[in-house]
């Protein structure tokens, strides 16, 4: 107890669980873990389930198997690929205290809960904010005229990619413990990893609104002798693409400097629409 | 073109794989069946024409393309979106851009089914709570793989199916009586409603300089018509350079 004390508890060398045990963990968060989805605790029963074989393993007395499923029903909501280095983190704790480590339900949940938003932040700036819409921008256009290259394209591409994320950091979480998880966040890592991924997001996503958003304008300007179309012969001469660039950035204006709900700009964003259409300015 | 109950029901199982989180193509396949480009093409299979079923849904896919669910918040649902845009839209025969005037207000529809799901689930959670207690884990695997599904398969499957096979033809009625400025509107605002997804993703994003990020991608694609995988990569390095050098000065 005093060697494992001294060299931090999750560095000792005695092992309950077999590498197989926790990647088989792994696989049920995979695919269970958002199965009964709830406002209560959001992914609770998620996460009990993706540890119920280790937690059967590591605890073979019915009343300590009750109290450790219990422990893991606390709330618990985080992206779930990015946050699987807390499932790995939190099997290693357990497979401690199985082995006699002074690690109560209150330091597991916390750590826990403490990991779950930080994580969760990253996740998402990463998965849904950058590599989605790349992806999937990528897909859309292989995709043009009815090609199924696009949709096998971004299926093949999200599995590979996102699974190989996920497990490597449930894996890690597991072999580098509590200890490799605070250097992870204290330290430059996390930081540089998410300011890159949001200015390659938003040079993409800039790129993307040329891409896709369509609005131009019919008007025509009646000259002496001749007429001059409002479109090509105005906008697209100051900057091309000036009206859509232009929507996107009052939708963008609403939803984050007046605070608007995305349902209400939606319905301002199609009332501009419908009555520009309406009276041929679009 | 006529949807039968065999195909109407087909696409409602589309529709329930692509909800958030079912599992039997992973959480992760559950999110790239949700996109419209995907579910689309498998409606497109049903349907009997996957290549007008991927032209659709790569349509519809634009709105939702910068879409994010966090915290369990589900603004829209391109999942129904989708698969109800891309079938009414084959059945009908429209243009693209009012397709995806057809998909976002049924998107928008799909955040009751997912805040009934959320809901109910709460009464599985405390069914796996008594399991626990009894430390019995198969009882609370059981709960957790299968109650919540068979309610989510009746709620989603359901309604979806219903709204195919007998929205199908009054749909395609309307829209094939619409001409003139009417059909001019739908299809203006389905070229805007790109924009926001766009400024949604921008939001998130949540960095002081994203304006700055963004203009350089405008120009990139406005001024040099760049693909997306080069504006993608010159993201990537003006990203690690920038980066890079902050980083640097932080250090010092």
């Amino acid at each position: 107890m005093e060697a494992q004390q001294t060299s931090q508890t999750q560095s000792a060398k005695q092992n309950l669980l077999t590498k197989k045990d926790v990647q088989r963990s792994f696989w049920r968060w995979t695919f269970f873990s958002h199965s009964n989805y709830n406002y209560e605790r959001m992914q609770s029963s998620g996460f009990l389930f993706a540890l119920t074989p280790v937690l059967r393993k590591l605890y073979p007395h019915q009343t300590d198997l009750a109290a450790a499923m219990q422990r893991h029903l606390e709330f618990f909501n985080t992206e779930p690929h990015f946050g699987g280095i807390i499932g790995g983190l939190t099997i290693a704790l357990e497979e401690q205290r199985a082995l006699g480590a002074p690690i109560d339900d209150t330091a597991i949940n916390s750590l826990k809960t403490g990991l779950m938003g930080p994580f969760a932040g990253v996740g998402d700036t990463l998965w849904q904010g950058t590599i989605v819409p790349i992806m999937l921008s990528l897909a859309i256009s292989l995709s043009a005229g009815g090609n199924f290259v696009g949709p096998i394209f971004y299926i093949v591409g999200m599995f590979a990619i996102m699974w190989t994320i996920a497990y490597v950091l449930w894996m890690r979480g597991y072999y580098t413990g509590r200890e490799g998880i605070q250097n992870i966040l204290q330290g430059h890592q996390l930081k540089m990893v998410m300011q890159i991924a949001q200015i390659m997001g938003g040079i993409v996503i800039g790129a993307l609104t040329v891409n896709y958003v369509t609005l131009s304008t019919p008007l025509k300007l009646h000259l002496e002798n001749s007429t001059l179309k409002v479109q090509t012969g105005i906008l697209d001469k100051l900057f091309k693409g000036l009206l859509p660039v232009a929507i996107t950035l009052l939708a963008y204006y609403l939803i984050n400097q007046r605070k608007l709900k995305s349902t209400t700009v939606l319905f301002i964003l199609i009332l501009i629409a419908a009555v520009g259409a309406g009276f041929y300015i679009f | 073109m006529k949807i039968n109950l065999l195909q109407a029901f087909l696409i409602g199982i589309i529709y329930y794989l692509s909800v958030n989180g079912t599992p039997w193509l992973s959480l992760l396949g559950s999110t790239v069946m949700a996109r419209p480009l995907i579910c689309g093409m498998f409606v497109g299979f049903v349907l009997g024409n996957p290549i007008q079923g991927i032209i659709y849904g790569a349509a519809i896919s634009l709105p939702f393309l910068a879409y994010i669910s966090a915290g369990g918040t589900v603004p829209m649902d391109p999942g129904l979106a989708g698969t109800l845009g891309t079938a009414l839209a084959m059945a009908s025969k429209t243009t693209p851009n009012v397709a995806v005037t057809l998909a976002v207000p049924i998107g928008l529809l799909g955040t009751v089914i997912w805040i009934m799901h959320m809901t109910v689930d709460i009464s599985f959670l405390h069914l796996i709570d008594k399991a626990a207690a009894n430390a019995d884990y198969r009882k609370a695997d059981r709960i957790q793989m299968y109650l919540p599904q068979i309610f989510l398969l009746v709620i989603t499957v359901i309604p979806a199916a219903v709204v195919v096979y007998f929205g199908s033809g009054p749909v395609a009625g309307l829209l094939t009586s619409l001409k003139g400025v009417p059909m001019h509107i739908l299809n203006v605002i389905g070229g805007v409603l790109p924009a926001l997804g766009i400024a949604m993703i921008l939001k998130s994003i949540n960095n002081k300089n994203i304006l700055i990020y963004y203009a350089i991608g405008v120009i990139l694609a406005v001024y040099l018509k760049l693909p997306i995988i080069a504006v993608s990569i010159i993201g990537l390095i003006i990203g690690l350079l920038h980066t890079q050098l902050e980083f640097k000065i932080v250090d010092k």
